[in-house]
């Protein structure tokens, strides 16, 4: 009910994100080396890739805490890249410890409020209703230390959204809290970001997540944007090795080219993509996308297997040694213990194909 | 009893043997408070005991009354007592006001040596109250002293041996003191508060108005206590200053126990004593309180 | 903005820079260029051929062992105790701990001389007489480390609070105890090691506190280093500070040499 008092406001100017030619080097090591990303206006994008990819230096470039060396970040066409961090108008969530700690939540969240001389009437019925819409209306009086780990966020979230701003950052809100709370609040997060319909940037590691809750996942690696597109995409048609083997689980299987296709485990697949010049290539494949059957001649053996519920997972060792991970319904796979001969096939799809990995 | 406890199902015959010669771990603090009670008990009971005894002059009887105490807060006791307040405030709280700033700076800054250098020079200079202190200063700042000498400062009516010479030289082992005592609070004022402000809409000048200077609040006012404490017991720099004129409440007390006064007012010593205790005792009740909280605020 | 920031950094640390720098400058001329005389070396070649420097020295440091070796063997089995199996004595032993603080030394040394003079008044024909007498002698003034040890209580249960905060005991003394080893051996093989860093910055502030000792001592009638600068103070001068600037710089050594020592268990403890 409160949310209607701030949709209106916020959903008119959800905004447009730039990023152009980002570059940042800290000393010997590059940031980011030349990011160009846009964000549409009221996208969930998450920003995802090894730590020390760039991703949180873009965000906070967004925010203002960085200055690039070059390029720009333009909010809604507007080049804010001088602008200070405190006239920003990008509300902001921290890893963690970013609650003030001699305030209570109602004050931390009506902080923005106090520095823009709002009056204390007026932000503290504004701030109530902020923490009503996170759902710790109850909590007002409690101070950070009496609070767990997902209240604190969500309190600095709620303290992000108070001052409304344009674009909502989320510098992996969620890494510091237990595995439960995680996957509470990250539905949480997504339900409000829909609700307001605010442009937000989520900073992740986690691919499960990043997955989860995006509208797109931008892929960084080294400073640069490996892939930007949506979920499903990005699983399925990953653009390159590097986005194949970050999103979720990849085998290499040894093969080699022979023209626009390639030969593996005894079949013939055609390439998908613009497949490297070396004719030894590694062929990527997804474990749900592997057939293995028990086949008491096979020279492919079960090394261990792994019970995730619906699915087992299976680690095969092939007849060359290499290891392969495959998903079988539980009730196909009780058959294959660890030892078990089997076969291991491939369906007649299109394949990602790689250098051979040194 | 622990056999019995323990050795009833499944304990094995070893186990209760060494269960029954285990001795119990509260014997290891009994020589510490052995000795504390003989060594500070002691001491302590005396001075209890004689400030609350009143020797009559005529009769030499003694008895117990609040007359000493009653002595201790008149005349030139309560001017010396007063004296040593007043001195313990304003070099406290100069102390705070010119440690932070200090401290902020070393903290912040990127020279990694400077930062050691500064911390462990202020580990040594917070010890160096007493004699040597004095010296340095008189060799400084005295009637000969090399910058007297040199500036003529006597003429333009400089006198170390006054209650602002005092607060110099106590500054010397205040301001380190307060360094050491503010350092881990500014290292704990964390980089995400700032920031967090900022993103706000903070200022600078709003950032440490409404953020920095209320978090560090507890730990400025824990030190600034504990810096007047430390100016409080100081005796030594102000006794080896010969020929100071400040009335100080260590310096009656050791005049007292030397001898250096009316017999029969021993016991006044030890009363002024009790009132010392009295003073630093506040002092502590109201550093521990903020001292916790602070220590709640920086490492949760 | 940011030039503005580092000004302000320079002008701080130049003013304390200043302020700390020029009293040793200055002790460092006074002792050197004496008026009518010159520039002159005497004030130190004569510290050690003036009557009482080696005595007083010697005090200093005997009293500083005895004090250091009593305080640890005192606090070290207790603070252990406390970790290990007497946890609820915890609050009992930081309070017997914290009271030193809460009595200033003159307070302290002016409840001594009292009980020291039951002494003669109320004692002088019992045994307990001669034990007065004897913790008096004025060349090993006995009193003195009873009090030094009570002095420097808190300093030392903070020193090794912290250290015992950093290492887990308990774990420590039962994998030692599940190799094998006995109470004892699990004590000083496996915990006492790891309180090295905790153990030298307890001994090494007694130490500092020990040396620079004046009120106790002088109050009492004896005369151990601080006591006898003070007294050579009256007659010579440049001496006096020339003395004073070299226990400063004693000091400063002491330090830098235990930062380097036990600096990396100081780190450690700092961060856990």
């Amino acid at each position: 009910m409160t949310a209607t008092t701030l949709e209106p406001t916020t959903v008119g100017k959800a905004a447009t994100v730039e990023f152009q030619g980002l570059r940042r080097e800290f000393g010997a090591t590059v940031a980011l080396d030349g990011l160009d990303l846009t964000v549409r206006p009221g996208e969930f994008l998450a920003l995802l890739g090894p730590s020390g990819c760039g991703k949180t230096t873009a965000l906070r470039m967004l925010a203002g805490f960085e200055h690039p060396d070059s390029g720009a970040v333009l909010v809604d066409g507007e080049d804010v890249t001088r602008v200070p961090a405190h006239r920003r108008d990008a509300g902001m969530v921290f890893q963690s410890y970013s609650l003030f700690p001699h305030l209570n939540a109602l004050d931390n969240v009506a902080f923005g409020l106090r520095m823009r001389k709002v009056r204390t009437a007026e932000r503290r019925s504004r701030a109530a209703e902020l923490l009503e819409l996170v759902g710790l209306a109850d909590k007002g009086d409690r101070f950070p230390h009496q609070l767990s780990g997902g209240q604190q966020q969500r309190i600095a979230l709620a303290r992000a959204l108070a001052l409304r701003p344009r674009v909502l950052l989320l510098d992996e809100p969620l890494s510091a809290l237990d595995a439960k709370v995680r996957l509470a609040l990250r539905e949480e997060i997504r339900r409000l970001q829909q609700e307001l319909g605010i442009t937000t940037l989520f900073v992740t590691h986690d691919q499960e997540e990043a997955l989860s809750i995006a509208d797109r996942v931008a892929v960084m690696r080294a400073g640069r944007l490996e892939q930007c597109a949506e979920p499903g995409e990005l699983y399925g048609r990953p653009a390159t090795a590097f986005v194949a083997e970050f999103v979720g689980t990849m085998s290499r299987i040894p093969g080699r080219l022979a023209g626009p296709d390639v030969e593996v485990l005894g079949l013939r697949l055609p390439a998908e993509g613009t497949p490297p010049t070396a004719s030894e290539v590694d062929v990527l494949v997804r474990p749900e996308a592997v057939h293995v059957t028990a086949d008491e001649g096979g020279d492919a053996q079960v090394i261990a297997t792994a019970f995730l519920g619906a699915t087992t997972r299976l680690t095969v060792r092939l007849a060359d040694g290499t290891e392969v991970k495959a998903d079988l319904p539980t009730h196909e796979a009780t058959a294959l213990g660890a030892g078990a001969a089997v076969r291991v096939s491939l369906p007649q799809r299109p394949v990602l194909v790689a250098e051979r990995a040194a | 009893m622990t056999a019995t406890l323990t050795g009833v199902d499944v304990a094995p015959p070893v186990t209760s043997v060494k269960g029954r010669r285990r001795v119990p771990g509260w014997l290891a603090v009994v020589p510490l408070l052995v000795f504390t009670a003989i060594a500070f008990g002691l001491p302590a009971l005396a001075m209890l005991n004689g400030a609350f005894s009143v020797k009559d002059q005529a009769t030499g009887a003694s008895s117990y009354g609040t007359g000493n105490l009653t002595t201790s807060l008149h005349g030139a006791y309560l001017t010396a007592l007063l004296g040593s307040v007043k001195l313990s405030a304003v070099s406290a709280g100069l102390g705070t006001l010119l440690g932070l700033p200090l401290a902020q700076v070393v903290v912040t800054s990127r020279f990694r040596a400077l930062r050691e250098a500064v911390l462990t020079a202020s580990g040594v200079l917070a010890n160096f109250g007493g004699v040597p202190l004095a010296f340095a200063f008189v060799a400084t700042l005295g009637n000969a002293g090399v910058l007297t000498r040199h500036l003529g400062l006597t003429e333009k009516g400089w006198d170390l041996y006054s209650f602002w010479g005092l607060v110099i030289v106590y500054l010397y082992f205040l301001i380190p003191l307060m360094v050491l005592t503010i350092t881990p609070a500014l290292e704990g004022l964390r980089a995400q508060w700032r920031e967090a402000a900022q993103n706000n809409g903070a200022t600078a000048v709003q950032y440490w108005r409404h953020v920095a200077l209320p978090v560090l609040l507890p730990s400025l006012l824990g030190g600034l206590v504990l810096l007047f404490g430390s100016a409080f017991a100081a005796y030594a720099t102000a006794a080896a200053m010969v020929g100071s004129s400040v009335p100080l409440v260590t310096l009656q007390i050791a005049d007292a126990i030397s001898g250096n006064v009316l017999v029969g007012q021993e016991n006044v010593a030890l009363a002024l004593s009790l009132d010392m205790v009295l003073v630093a005792g506040l002092v502590m009740a109201v550093y521990l309180p903020l001292q916790r909280r602070s220590a709640r605020w920086l490492d949760a | 903005m940011a030039r503005r920031l580092n000004v302000w950094r320079w002008v701080v640390l130049g003013l304390a820079a200043l302020y700390f720098l020029v009293p040793l400058a200055a002790s460092v001329v006074f002792t050197v260029d004496v008026p009518g005389q010159g520039v002159t070396f005497d004030a130190y070649t004569q510290i050690v051929s003036t009557a009482g420097f080696g005595s007083s020295l010697l005090l200093s440091l005997e009293l500083a062992l005895a004090t250091i070796a009593i305080v640890l063997l005192l606090m070290v089995p207790a603070m252990v105790a406390l970790r290990l199996s007497a946890p609820r004595l915890r609050p009992v032993v930081e309070v017997v701990c914290s009271l030193p603080l809460v009595v200033p030394p003159i307070a302290f040394v002016a409840g001594i001389a009292t009980v020291l003079k039951w002494g003669p008044d109320h004692l002088s024909r019992t045994p307990l007489f001669e034990t007065f007498v004897a913790i008096q002698n004025p060349s090993f003034p006995f009193v003195l480390v009873l009090a030094y040890v009570v002095m420097a209580l808190p300093f030392v249960y903070r020193a090794l609070d912290s250290g015992l905060r950093a290492v887990d005991v308990r774990t420590l003394v039962e994998a030692a105890r599940s190799c094998g080893a006995g109470w004892p051996q699990a004590l000083v093989r496996a915990v006492l090691p790891n309180l090295r860093g905790a153990l030298l910055n307890a001994a090494f502030l007694t130490l500092a506190l020990v040396l620079g000792e004046f009120t106790v001592a002088q109050l009492l009638g004896f005369q151990p280093f601080a006591v006898w600068i003070y007294s050579v103070g009256g007659s010579q001068a440049q001496l006096s500070v020339a003395v004073s600037v070299l226990s400063l710089l004693v000091t400063w050594a002491l330090l830098l040499a235990l930062a380097g020592v036990g600096g990396r268990t100081r780190t450690a403890s700092s961060r856990g």
